[in-house]
């Protein structure tokens, strides 16, 4: 049944995109994020769902697109480094059966958000693709909470639509995009089109809202909080009262700890002894390890070359036995530990130039972010007011990933590199009406000039 | 119950959204930028038209100074 609903919808996207291809890059989007081949059970789990879109996207684009306003930008140009440097590195990887499998999912990721800014050349386009990139990810994050709320949750317990641990459907990640789209969801609030404004849209994005608060304390991610701190944060700048925003969000925040379970408080006390927990030593020891890792291969090692690490440290164990709680120090040998970084997974696999690459794509991106909100911060007619809160949304989901990202492994989170791609879009768009309006100003001008000179030969 | 709730709401959604993305005009062709360059076209149109206007203009003076100082 499963398997119907999303073959129906499937092929009634791929219907409309006969009429307008631009909606097979959309169908893409939701594919990738959704993954609906892998939450059913059937016909579906044995088509190439993604092959498929991604061949009807890049077709349609090429045979049937106008590409007026397509460019080919520095970031772009920095993806494709990073792609190149990615296979080169593959091929040279210290575990190439493991490097080959990340790689097979990697260079799609890149090759679509290289792709993907062609296409978004019309203000609607930029809409439509934000717009399926929140409501693909809200059908994840309305399901999450949900559970959370009828009682589900506990870290590592709560069912996702796909339960492999992997991609979007693993919980710190999940947390992380959640928090990171919210600023995004309530853009639309006020800017969007496709959902002009009204009450139905503004209770939708708060139901939303809150859903998205709730992957965290759901899943017990712990990066999840800290995203929620970053999100409050970067809130602070865009709020005219912010000592009724932080006293606000104080009152929200005591208001809603009695509710919390104490698994959550257990797990959260962790961030601030990260030695108690082993997930948290490990993570400085992988990073400690990676460090010296590429001092002897500052060119990197390759996906998965965290395989080749192996160290042992000392843990608390903590033996509760009636009212006694003992505390013991044991000695824990661990191998093959994940880097649960970006940056040293980048640092670990790609070596300097690919963290350097993955550095400089994220941080050209907040200050073309930046920019543009300066530049079109004073905009009011409706034609151009929407820019500015949109590069602030794109701009505040940027650092959310970053913060999110350096406590896990997740540099080539597709997500996150169609938000890059979004941000390339919104970039170049917004280069396109300054270049129009410098030419609109110029032929003024000369109009002018014309007419003037006209007028001085009529008086003569 | 739940997933399936969540599906359907989440696919209902995007299915008004690309239907309302299909029936946009703006779609393909942005109409800020249109705009932008038919304002700009124009422009230049009437100024290459002032410019030729012009031009005839002083030709057709030159001529009439050059037969008055033939005759």
């Amino acid at each position: 049944m499963k398997d119907l609903f999303f073959l129906v919808f499937i092929a009634y996207v791929m219907l409309l995109g006969l009429r307008r291809p631009f909606l097979w890059v959309l169908l893409y989007v939701y594919i990738d994020i959704l993954a609906p081949q892998r939450i059913g059970y059937s016909i579906i789990t044995t088509l190439p769902m993604s092959l498929i879109a991604f061949a009807a996207a890049f077709g349609g684009w090429l045979a049937l697109d106008r590409k007026e306003g397509a460019r080919f930008t520095l970031r772009q140009g920095l993806m494709l480094g990073l792609l190149g440097y990615c296979w080169w590195t593959t091929g040279n990887a210290d575990f190439p059966l493991d490097a080959q499998t990340k790689w097979d999912w990697v260079w799609k990721a890149l090759l679509f958000a290289i792709f993907l800014p062609l296409t978004l050349t019309t203000r609607a386009r930029l809409e439509g693709l934000a717009l399926s990139l929140v409501l693909s990810v809200a059908m994840i994050v309305i399901a999450t909470g949900l559970k959370v709320v009828t009682g589900g949750g506990g870290y590592g317990e709560l069912n996702f639509f796909v339960d492999d641990n992997s991609g979007i459907y693993e919980s710190s990640t999940l947390a992380t995009v959640a928090i990171g789209l919210i600023p995004l969801l309530w853009w639309f609030v006020k800017h969007g089109t496709i959902f002009p404004k009204h009450w139905t849209v503004t209770v939708f994005a708060a139901a939303l809202t809150f859903s998205a608060l709730l992957v965290p304390i759901g899943t017990e991610a712990r990066t999840g909080l800290l995203c929620i701190a970053a999100l409050a944060v970067l809130l602070l700048r865009y709020s005219k009262q912010r000592i009724l925003f932080i006293a606000g969000a104080g009152v929200l925040g005591l208001t809603a700890l009695p509710f919390l379970p104490q698994s959550y408080y257990d797990r959260m006390a962790t961030i601030a002894e990260p030695g108690g927990d082993e997930s948290a030593s490990t993570r400085v020891a992988v990073w400690n390890w990676t460090l010296d890792y590429v001092q002897t291969k500052p060119m990197g090692g390759g996906f998965d070359a965290y395989r080749a690490n192996k160290f042992t440290y000392t843990m608390p164990v903590k033996k509760t036995d009636g009212n006694t709680t003992t505390v013991t120090y044991q000695e824990v040998e661990d191998k093959a530990r994940a880097y649960h970084s970006s940056v040293f997974e980048m640092l670990g696999e790609q070596g300097w130039p690919g963290l350097g690459m993955w550095l400089l794509l994220h941080l050209t991106g907040l200050w073309q972010m930046e920019r543009i909100q300066r530049r079109f911060k004073k905009a009011e007619d409706e034609t151009t007011r929407w820019i500015a809160p949109l590069a602030a949304a794109l701009q505040m989901g940027t650092v959310i990933y970053i913060v999110g990202a350096l406590f896990q492994g997740i540099a080539y989170q597709p997500v996150m590199l169609m938000l890059v791609g979004l941000q390339i879009g919104l970039n170049t768009y917004c280069l396109r009406i300054d270049s129009a309006r410098g030419l609109l100003e110029r032929s003024a001008a000369r109009k002018a000039a014309v007419a003037g000179q006209m007028r001085g030969a009529v008086a003569a | 119950m739940i997933d399936t709730f969540a599906l359907a709401l989440g696919h209902g959604l995007l299915a008004v959204a690309m239907m309302r993305l299909v029936l946009r005009e703006g779609l393909d062709v942005d109409p800020l930028l249109d705009d932008i360059k038919s304002e700009t076209s124009g422009n230049r149109k009437a100024a290459s038209a002032l410019g030729r206007n012009e031009a005839r203009r002083a030709r057709s003076e030159q001529g009439a100074e050059t037969g008055e100082g033939a005759q």
